[in-house]
């Protein structure tokens, strides 16, 4: 088994001014693919991101707010999950719930540093 | 652990819940910063609890509102000096009693009342209900009174434009103004019901949020004592009558369904129950409504097991009644509808000839549907072709007018017999 980490993309809710209850929808949606990954004993780890972000850049150290790109193309979260491989996380990366408001999954392999 | 499906409509309602006793707090000028702070909770909430939900949701969204109210009371810093310690010190008694059941209940009445402030325009009314105590968004209001957003943004903007400018209060009305205003209240809980029931729409989910709403909006009502009418329980008892329909007003694939072909078995008898109850309480007040007419010539529907064992002549009468009371086109129609029923042609006509087609709007088809019976009554075939081919022409509904066509060709045929 090797980890893999999930980063999703794009898909701002804040942006996207969904109601009250298209937020409850949303996040039941995330709540039972969790949950699912969970049974599966798959899920190593994971954190939501709060939009407002910082940016430190160049030899200067120039300071600039975000959002830096894009709203697309701001990362929202990440999940850290073992699978067998590269296929069978594209596999479990179906779920996830934001696919119709403009969301990409981008998978990374976690390198593993030999000793 | 919470399930999620336990949730219900919890953001929605809470969301009004939340608006309403922050502006009780802060004031209607400041609704719009308001709406604001209460939709960053919710996304807060949204992100927060996809790995777990708090053991107890609501009590975790109302502290949020309380901590975010205070945020908001510094950056605002409100001339409401009386409530500035609001965390601790005696204020904060004063503060936390806005949070308990009965006072969120006032606070959210007093949204509904403003909602339907005179001041504001009708169109704008219902928008701005929607938003605020229902928690639709723009576009959600949008697609369910068939309007455009951008449409529904103006009509937000203008009522909080006028909100301020007017100056309007927090508060319920009282004394004489109170009465028309429990009565444009009615109105508009009524008119967001109709659009969620009679719209020919596919979108089911929405059209039944809003029958949804409306129902849980009378029901506030009619838990405060001194707001308790013959009207208020007549309508309560109405919308539970036709809600009970709506499952079976809907086919599998997204068709409306008229009584005559609905399948009986679905009708929810719950809501049956709880709407009955209600009429019977209305009718220990002196007022008669329209809702009450309305709400008995449902019950009557409901209460037969077959279409055919329709008690005609007992709606005949509550129809007759409600004419009496408010006539519109529409009642007169549905007057000729249970004539034709009754096969009392003559009086039928006579209605129907009374009635400028033009003021049905887009179900204007029914008139010539109902023309139709008419002449196929009184055996003139032709004629009755006619009116078909008329209704045919400006039906949109696709059920109904496959309907139309059947009940064409089925006059074709005795025609040529």
């Amino acid at each position: 088994m090797k980890d893999f980490m999930m980063i999703f993309i794009g898909a701002d809710y804040q942006e996207l001014g969904l109601s009250p209850e298209e937020l409850q929808t949303r996040m039941g949606k995330w709540f039972a693919w969790g949950g699912k990954m969970e049974a599966a004993g798959i899920l190593k780890g994971g954190e939501a991101l709060v939009s407002e972000a910082k940016c430190v850049s160049g030899p200067n150290r120039t300071v600039t707010d975000g959002p830096y790109t894009e709203s697309k193309e701001i990362i929202g979260g990440y999940y850290t999950v073992s699978a067998k491989d590269m296929d069978a996380v594209v596999e479990i990366a179906q779920d996830f719930p934001d696919y119709d408001l403009g969301g990409t999954v981008e998978i990374r392999e976690i390198m593993v540093f030999d000793r | 652990m919470i399930k999620e499906q336990e949730l219900d409509h919890l953001f929605r309602h809470q969301y009004g819940k939340m608006v309403s006793i922050l502006t009780r707090i802060f004031g209607l000028s400041h609704i719009e910063t308001i709406e604001d702070a209460v939709q960053d909770t919710f996304l807060n909430a949204s992100l927060k609890w996809r790995k777990e939900i708090p053991e107890n949701p609501e009590a975790w969204l109302t502290k949020a509102a309380k901590n975010r109210a205070i945020d908001l009371l510094r950056k605002i810093k409100t001339e409401h000096s009386r409530i500035l310690n609001l965390s601790t010190g005696p204020s904060s008694i004063a503060f936390n009693q806005l949070f308990l059941e009965h006072e969120i209940e006032d606070s959210q009445l007093r949204m509904i009342f403003t909602a339907c402030h005179p001041k504001l325009k009708p169109q704008d009314q219902i928008a701005f209900a929607l938003k605020t105590i229902a928690g639709f968004s723009g576009k959600e209001i949008a697609s369910a009174l068939l309007l455009k957003e951008s449409t529904v943004k103006k009509r937000l903007a203008r009522a909080r434009k006028t909100i301020k400018e007017k100056n309007l209060v927090f508060q319920l009305p009282k004394d004489k103004t109170f009465a028309d205003r429990l009565h444009r209240v009615h109105e508009v809980i009524y008119l967001i019901f109709n659009e969620g029931f009679h719209s020919n729409q596919k979108e089911f989910l929405i059209r039944k949020d809003l029958c949804g709403e409306a129902i849980r909006l009378s029901k506030l009502i009619l838990k405060k004592e001194s707001y308790r009418t013959g009207s208020g329980y007549a309508l309560f008892a109405l919308l539970c009558f036709h809600a009970s329909r709506l499952e079976s007003k809907i086919s599998e694939k997204g068709k409306i369904i008229d009584l005559k072909n609905q399948n009986r078995t679905l009708w929810f008898k719950p809501l049956i129950q709880l709407g009955k109850h209600a009429l019977s309480k209305s009718e220990a007040y002196p007022e008669v409504s329209s809702y009450y007419f309305e709400a008995a010539i449902a019950q009557e529907h409901l209460d037969a097991k077959t279409f055919e064992e329709t008690d005609w002549k007992k709606i005949l009468v509550l129809y007759q009644n409600l004419n009496l009371l408010q006539e519109t086109p529409f009642t007169s129609l549905n007057l000729a509808i249970v004539l034709l029923q009754l096969n009392e042609n003559k009086k039928a006509i006579k209605i129907l000839n009374s009635i400028n087609p033009k003021d049905l709007e887009q179900r204007s088809y029914l008139y010539y549907g109902s023309k139709a019976e008419y002449h196929k009554n009184i055996n003139e075939i032709p004629e009755a072709i006619n009116c078909i081919e008329m209704a045919l022409s400006m039906v949109n509904n696709a059920f109904e007018k496959k309907y139309f066509e059947e009940k064409k060709s089925m006059l074709k045929n005795k025609q040529s017999s």
